[in-house]
């Protein structure tokens, strides 16, 4: 939930984006591969960029509730410019805001705020991508400091940004024998230089880039909090971005479904219109029923507590980016053959879509630390919901493979996909209750039938892996 | 203490998960901060001593160990000496 002292800003964030929005070209920034500069300047003046950045140091200080409402609504006009504003919000400033000493913070956030320099996260190499334990870019001590070696790639913002969250291991440093260390460094330092753009599938106006990093001399004072800590800062930084992240998959799901009903209410084919047939309409209203667990879920992810939200924002991430997909793909298909025509702009909708599934983290990996993360904590619950059914599987799943868990990937992936369900089942339940309206509690119960039935494959799944 | 055979066969284990050379693994290496390892392949870790080993191994207690001594240690309980 946005925090009520937030509302009235959220809201006039929101009503300006609707106004901006409308000026937003997405075909046109998908065509030239790149976001206009005046528009990120603007995007800039309204403060976006540091939405998510402490007050005293030039921000909004929003929670990350509000952020996520405001990238979902910019999602809604151009996936690219969310991503681009969302991911200096969360990965590429959040390990700074969280970790970073006074100093830095002083130093850099100010600016940061003001989208001058823009933030960007380079963990992810051609070694290692969602086992982010195989990186090999190290930081050592070295010149006047420490010195970082190595290369990243898949750097979302990297031609923008101005400040990148390096993760690279640091042996020898903080006292341990490994680990890993984040580093802050600058685009200006020497040794830094930021590949070409990549062609991609889809977020064409998203920067993406490779980044080299040779001999890299900066002061020590330039890894994030204490050196090896590493892989305890990820977790808090990837589950801000994975939530950020899910909440744009909802001002696409958003977008799709409007599209789709635009069409459908004009759009007539056996001597009715689209949206009178009924297979058509039952497709609408499922539609919408996703979408309200999806923006519920996120909220609910959001506004957990810090060990709350690492779990919900793995739930979040997955269902979200598999729900953006699917409406996206829902709004091409009822748009018939228009659909898989560029003009109407799903297409470009479906493209953008697609990627979520796989950054920060692949939707089948997180399914199954998710499944690892309800079977090694879940309590009896009583009760026939579906939340308590999967609590009960993974209780029973512990007792019967204790230590083993780690070894039944097969059945952790359906555990988790199921505890993704039950998590956003619960949280449409709650939303439906906090909004308290005929329509929400409709939406709620739609997806609750729902829930069950996309449930069914992964009981089967894992009763099938069951030994 | 546990045989060298066993000892052996552990290190390997963690030597498939990390990537480092058994030789260079000691006893008083951290797991997280030391092997680089994080919760799941800490998970897988246990899973394939309890099956390689046919252990019986709860899991509150193998997610507890922090260290490779711990983790000897948690084999020698189970499998005894030699």
């Amino acid at each position: 939930m946005v925090e009520p002292e937030e509302l009235a800003v959220v809201a006039a964030l929101n009503e300006t984006l609707e106004r901006l929005g409308r000026g937003i070209d997405a075909r046109a920034i998908d065509a030239a591969g790149r976001i206009p500069s005046e528009l990120i300047e603007q995007l800039a003046d309204l403060g976006l960029f540091g939405l998510s950045l402490p007050t005293e140091h030039g921000g909004y200080g929003l929670s990350l509730s509000a952020c996520g409402s405001v990238v979902a609504q910019l999602a809604r006009f151009d996936r690219s410019v969310a991503t681009t504003v969302g991911l200096h919000l969360g990965l590429g400033s959040r390990g700074l805001v969280a970790f970073g000493s006074p100093q830095q913070q002083a130093e850099l956030l100010p600016a940061m705020a003001l989208g001058r320099p823009i933030a960007a996260f380079a963990a992810t190499e051609p070694g290692a991508g969602s086992d982010l334990t195989a990186v090999r870019t190290r930081v050592q001590e070295g010149g006047r400091g420490v010195q970082v070696d190595g290369s990243k790639i898949y750097v979302t913002n990297g031609a923008l940004a101005g400040i990148f969250t390096i993760l690279a291991r640091s042996p020898g440093l903080g006292g341990n024998k490994r680990g890993q260390s984040l580093v802050l460094l600058r685009d200006t330092d020497e040794g830094v230089k930021v590949g070409a753009e990549e062609g991609k599938l889809g977020l064409r106006g998203s920067s993406t880039t490779s980044l080299d990093l040779d001999g890299v001399q900066v002061p020590a004072d330039r890894i994030l909090g204490v050196p090896g800590q590493a892989p305890e800062q990820l977790a808090h930084i990837l589950a801000w971005g994975r939530t950020m992240m899910a909440a744009g998959c909802c001002g696409t799901g958003r977008a799709a479904l409007d599209a789709a009903h635009r069409h459908c209410g004009f759009r007539e084919q056996f001597g009715r219109r689209l949206s009178a047939l009924p297979v058509v309409g039952q497709q609408l209203a499922e539609g919408e029923a996703l979408l309200f667990a999806m923006e519920a879920l996120v909220r609910y992810a959001a506004g957990s507590d810090e060990a709350g939200l690492r779990t919900r924002s793995l739930a979040a991430k997955v269902l979200c980016s598999e729900g953006g997909w699917e409406l996206a793909d829902l709004a091409v298909q009822l748009h018939g053959g228009s659909g898989f025509i560029e003009e109407t702009g799903v297409a470009l909708l479906l493209r953008d879509a697609r990627v979520p599934r796989i950054f920060e983290g692949a939707n089948d990996v997180l399914r199954v630390h998710l499944g690892l993360h309800t079977a090694g904590s879940a309590q009896p619950v009583e009760g026939d919901s579906l939340e308590a059914e999967v609590a009960n599987l993974g209780v029973a799943l512990r007792e019967r493979l204790g230590a083993r868990l780690g070894g039944a990937p097969l059945m952790m992936h359906a555990l988790g996909s199921l505890a993704g369900l039950a998590l956003a089942s619960r949280a449409a339940v709650e939303r439906a209750e906090q909004e308290a309206s005929p329509q929400a509690t409709a939406l709620a119960e739609t997806w609750l039938r729902l829930a069950r039935l996309r449930a069914l494959p992964h009981l089967h799944r894992l009763r099938e892996a069951s030994p | 203490m546990l045989s060298p055979a066993h000892q052996t066969r552990i290190l390997g284990i963690l030597t498939d998960l990390t990537a480092i050379p058994s030789a260079e693994i000691q006893p008083g290496d951290r797991l997280s901060e030391d092997l680089g390892m994080d919760s799941v392949t800490r998970m897988e870790l246990v899973s394939m001593l309890a099956e390689q080993f046919d252990l019986d191994i709860e899991l509150e207690e193998a997610v507890a160990v922090e260290d490779v001594r711990g983790i000897l240690a948690l084999a020698e309980a189970r499998l005894g000496h030699g």
